[in-house]
């Protein structure tokens, strides 16, 4: 058994070279398939996938292979050798997760192979100068940063954090922090919270008490409608509700009007955004999966469309690297060109958008020029 | 002295298996999680399949050292050999801490304070600053004697003489005075009691014994994958599946947990890479667009766990001595 | 004003966890296991709760009359299949073996439901009444406490008045005597085995409104049905009730004076200062370990 693997791992080795022009270029996709994150992960493996059968519609022929890390990065890592020295791909999309994607990306300079993350946010990731890590979605310190921008005309005095003891929520507050105190917006309560309780109301009992100005939230998932639902019982109400990403972004979420009316959130993407094909890819995802899709679904559209078209121009690795460095896009996710900025390296600028939700859809409405709704302020129950 | 013979040869042959297969870093990277997977089991299965105490909570001593070592490391810039000595000693008092809580303790209650007390580490690492919190430990760089700690092999050969010290130390147990003590408190605490035996003592070093080899894996660890979260390193999922690979194997045997990890990681592996699904379809025994086909691509990778469960259930009902019972009838 | 607050939103979300502690308590008390495959029974309970709402339209607490008997008849056939083989095993392979039960059921759930959670929501999901000028009860947690507190009236009159009731208790206090005594012990191990799966799928059904579905929410609640049977004493009904309520009152109560993310400390350090000075619990006899 164990030799017959080995076999099998060595003639995969020997034959790569000669494959290589045979049989149509191979990619890997890194994906939280099953663990914690296997939600998310769903709708990049959607998004992947509708890119993916486009471009075979357009005649581009490539072969993607799917890993799953189970939001492991141990895993991640295996998955990312398997792809480069066994499966011989030029060019990897994703990992998903924070966690993974910095393992991965710390190895991606040793193998030479062109990483493309999708949508993790941690900002260490695109910080280290690795030249073979490119990513397309904003980090994290954009998601406060947009929220805070887009009702600082208001005049707010006060913030109260609230958010899971995650990567992703601990980081973002703490850019949120930062961004606050340049603000001038005083702390008035910081509510860290382990995720999956039953019961948030003592610690948002504290945030009424504090009589916040704007309430900032980091929740994922389902956790997000708890604590919503929770903060109406104990009857929150601040000017603001401020969503960074995740829970708050859902349609799930939107569709609780009686809770999630004029929550305002930071996103990737929306659909009425005005970027070339937002609202088509909407309409084509709704009508394949019968959901709507989330900011990570377009992130992987755009990230796959990215890789495959680069790399069906590329036949080496190296070509692809090169391809991604210098070229330009327009799509989905508007402009996107991978540059070097304020310590990042390969960092597609990517503007986030705010959006509030209106009576169970979500309208954007910051920055001005991709939106066409106007934000409302304070916030009503 | 068989057995002494057996453990040099199956090392021997793991030490030149690299040699071999040639630089794949994907076979030698599985070949980690197999050796990290089988020292882990034999570790625990010093304390939980001689001294019949099963510690549920484990992942506690492999996070002390994944943990120890990358703050010394990437904080005060320490030696990692010095870094995993000092995880070595924080795992240590851990355990003696631990110990004098369970020991205390018989049957369900000491499975349930040792997964307590893992709990609590674990949500301390999360709840602390010095221990990066939730957002964990990422080391960017780290250096040993010149050596390439980019490349597998130093990983490899050091999980593998973890392995073959665990697996010597618990040959050592067997034929020593300790380890006929530990087995007489497995059979009857009360008996060995009444014999004389010092229950606490022995208990805590099985547990000290155990503890210490753990810390060293996570340590190992840590440096090899060079991110920690909690995640990651104190997991309860990282404690019940050091016990199912001693269990499946055969618990309270020399080899079993290496056989669990030999059998059980490259099955995960395979699941979660989705094998067996690509490879029906490349043979075009199932279609890829068929119902069956959805699911072996799409689904299959789900399994990994439930195909744990269900090997638990089988081998728990159907063979108490494990897998390596099925070879070896008599003890 | 926060203490109050912070008390009653104890008490009422206690109760749901006094449900699935006593559930395990009985099982513990008549069958002497501890099973660590309550918590996905439980999820299971939710998934019943969802799927008799949003398929069949019943209000998830009037489906309790469905899924009390759906959920007895599961355990009562998992104890005939599985459970009652190892009854006289080592703890730890009746624990190995609840765990690999717990793996299957939460890794099937998976399969089947997919792990994007499920919300339950009702008309009343997150409405509240008002007292004592400012203090806000919630109207589902309130709804789920008095059905508790029902749930268990019933259950103790069960437990003391009828003869399979006497029969369970007689087994659980000791069950060679019982055996001596004539009483089918082997059908006894079933029915408690069952109604603790219906008391745990009840905890689950119960807090479906107010939480979320998924396939590894067991993982959350099993280590607090734990907790609960420890502090109230192994076996023991009442213990559990209560054991339920005060974990819920200290749980909210460190959030409010402590930090909530340290509450799951606080909760696990009782937990072992129980073990340690009254391993009987609060409400056990003595030398009932």
């Amino acid at each position: 058994m164990k030799n017959k693997f080995v076999s099998i791992v060595a003639a995969a080795l020997v034959a790569l070279p000669l494959l290589a022009h045979a049989a149509p270029i191979k990619i890997g996709f890194i994906n939280s398939i099953t663990g914690k994150e296997a939600q998310i992960g769903e709708n990049l493996t959607n998004g992947a996938a509708m890119a993916l059968e486009e471009m075979k519609a357009k005649g581009i022929q490539v072969e993607l292979i799917k890993e799953d890390d189970g939001g492991d990065p141990k895993n991640a890592l295996a998955a990312y050798e398997k792809l480069v020295t066994r499966d011989g791909v030029i060019g990897v999309v994703g990992p998903y997760t924070s966690s993974s994607a910095n393992v991965v990306a710390s190895r991606s300079d040793q193998y030479q192979v062109p990483l493309l993350v999708p949508a993790a946010a941690k900002e260490d990731i695109t910080m280290k100068g690795y030249k073979n890590v490119f990513r397309l979605n904003a980090p994290a310190n954009v998601y406060s940063s947009v929220l805070m921008t887009a009702v600082a005309s208001y005049k707010p005095k006060t913030i109260a954090y609230v958010y899971a003891a995650t990567d992703f929520g601990v980081s973002t507050v703490k850019t949120a922090q930062e961004n606050a105190a340049k603000m001038g917006l005083k702390e008035v309560a910081n509510e860290k919270y382990q995720q999956g309780q039953p019961d948030y109301r003592p610690s948002l009992a504290k945030v009424k008490a504090a009589n916040p100005d704007l309430v900032f939230l980091v929740s994922y998932d389902a956790d997000a409608i708890l604590l919503m639902r929770q903060a109406k019982e104990i009857g929150l109400t601040p000017k603001a509700f401020l969503g960074a990403g995740a829970g708050y972004t859902t349609a799930q979420f939107a569709q609780q009007t009686e809770i999630s009316n004029l929550v305002i959130s930071a996103t990737q993407w929306t659909d009425d955004v005005n970027w070339p094909g937002a609202a088509d890819f909407a309409r084509r995802y709704k009508a394949k999966y019968s959901k709507e899709p989330s900011y990570h679904a377009a992130c992987a559209y755009e990230a796959m469309i990215i890789m495959i078209e680069t790399a069906s121009k590329s036949n080496s690795a190296a070509k692809l690297r090169a391809g991604l460095k210098a070229g330009s896009w327009n799509g989905i996710m508007g402009p996107v060109k991978f540059a070097d900025y304020n310590g990042f390296t390969n960092q597609n600028n990517h503007p986030m958008l705010v959006q509030q939700i209106i009576s169970g859809k979500y309208e954007t409405v910051f920055p001005a020029q991709f939106s066409k709704k106007k934000l409302v302020y304070p916030f009503t129950r | 002295m068989k057995q002494i013979i057996l453990i040099a040869i199956i090392a021997g042959i793991a030490a030149v298996l690299p040699l071999v297969t040639g630089e794949s870093p994907y076979f030698t990277g599985v070949m980690i999680s197999v050796l990290m997977m089988a020292a882990l089991s034999s570790a625990w299965n010093i304390l939980g399949g001689y001294a019949g105490q099963y510690s549920f909570g484990h992942a506690a001593y492999f996070g002390a050292g994944a943990y120890t070592t990358m703050i010394l490391i990437t904080q005060f810039n320490l030696n990692p050999l010095l870094s995993m000595a000092a995880g070595i000693i924080i795992a240590c008092l851990i355990a003696l801490i631990t110990g004098s809580i369970v020991f205390r303790l018989r049957g369900h209650y000491f499975g349930l304070a040792s997964i307590a007390v893992a709990e609590i580490v674990r949500l301390s690492a999360l709840n602390f600053e010095f221990t990066g919190g939730a957002q964990g430990i990422l080391l960017s760089e780290v250096s040993l004697w010149g050596l390439d700690l980019n490349s597998k092999n130093p990983f490899y050969y050091g999980m593998l003489l973890v392995l073959v010290v665990t697996l010597g130390i618990t040959l050592y147990l067997r034929t020593s005075k300790t380890g006929f003590y530990l087995q007489a408190i497995r059979e009857d605490q009360d008996a060995a009691a009444s014999l004389g035996i010092n229950l606490s003592f022995y208990k805590n070093k099985a547990l000290l014994i155990s503890a210490s080899l753990t810390s060293l894996l996570g340590s190992l660890y840590a440096v090899y994958i060079r991110f920690i979260d909690t995640s990651a390193v104190l997991d309860l999922r990282l404690s019940i599946e050091i016990i199912l690979t001693a269990i499946i194997g055969g618990v309270g045997t020399l080899w079993g947990p290496v056989l669990g990890a030999v059998l059980l990681v490259p099955l995960a592996e395979v699941l979660r890479s989705n094998v067996i699904g690509d490879a029906l379809v490349k043979q075009g025994l199932v279609s890829e667009t068929s119902g069956l086909g959805i699911f072996l691509k799409e689904n299959l990778a789900h399994a990994h766990v439930l195909v744990y469960g269900i090997i638990t259930v089988v081998c728990i009902l159907y063979l108490p001595k494990g897998i390596l019972g099925l070879f070896r009838r008599v003890k | 004003m926060f203490f109050l607050q912070s008390l009653l939103s104890g008490i009422l979300t206690g109760g749901v966890y006094a449900l699935a502690g006593i559930g395990m308590s009985l099982v513990f008390g008549v069958m002497n296991i501890s099973n660590f495959a309550h918590g996905d029974l439980m999820m299971l309970g939710m998934y019943l709760a969802y799927f008799a709402f949003t398929l069949l339209h019943i209000d998830p607490y009037l489906s309790l009359l469905l899924i009390i008997p759906t959920a007895f008849l599961f355990g009562f056939i998992l104890e005939k299949v599985f459970i009652h083989r190892i009854i006289n095993h080592l703890h730890q392979n009746q624990i190995l073996l609840t765990i690999g039960l717990g793996l299957i059921m939460s890794n099937t759930a998976l399969l089947a439901f997919t792990s994007d959670p499920k919300i339950l929501t009702t008309s009343y999901s997150s409405s509240a009444v008002h007292i004592l000028g400012g203090i806000s009860l919630s109207v589902p947690l309130l709804l789920s406490f008095v059905i508790t507190c029902g749930i268990i009236g019933i259950l103790f009159i069960f437990l003391s008045k009828t003869t399979t009731g006497l029969a369970l208790w007689a087994t659980s206090q000791n069950r060679e005597a019982a055996q001596l005594m004539g009483i089918n012990v082997a059908k006894m191990s079933a029915i408690a085995f069952g109604l603790g799966t219906s008391l745990a799928a009840t905890a689950g059904a119960l807090i479906a409104p107010t939480y979320y579905i998924h396939p590894m929410v067991g993982h959350t609640f099993l280590l607090k049905a734990f907790t609960i049977c420890v502090l109230g004493g192994l076996g023991s009904v009442v213990g559990a009730g209560v054991g339920g309520v005060v974990i819920g009152v200290v749980e909210s109560m460190s959030s409010t004076y402590l930090s909530s993310d340290w509450k799951d400390v606080v909760v696990f350090i009782i937990f072992l200062a129980v073990l340690l000075l009254r391993p009987q619990g609060l409400f056990g006899k003595k030398g009932e370990q």
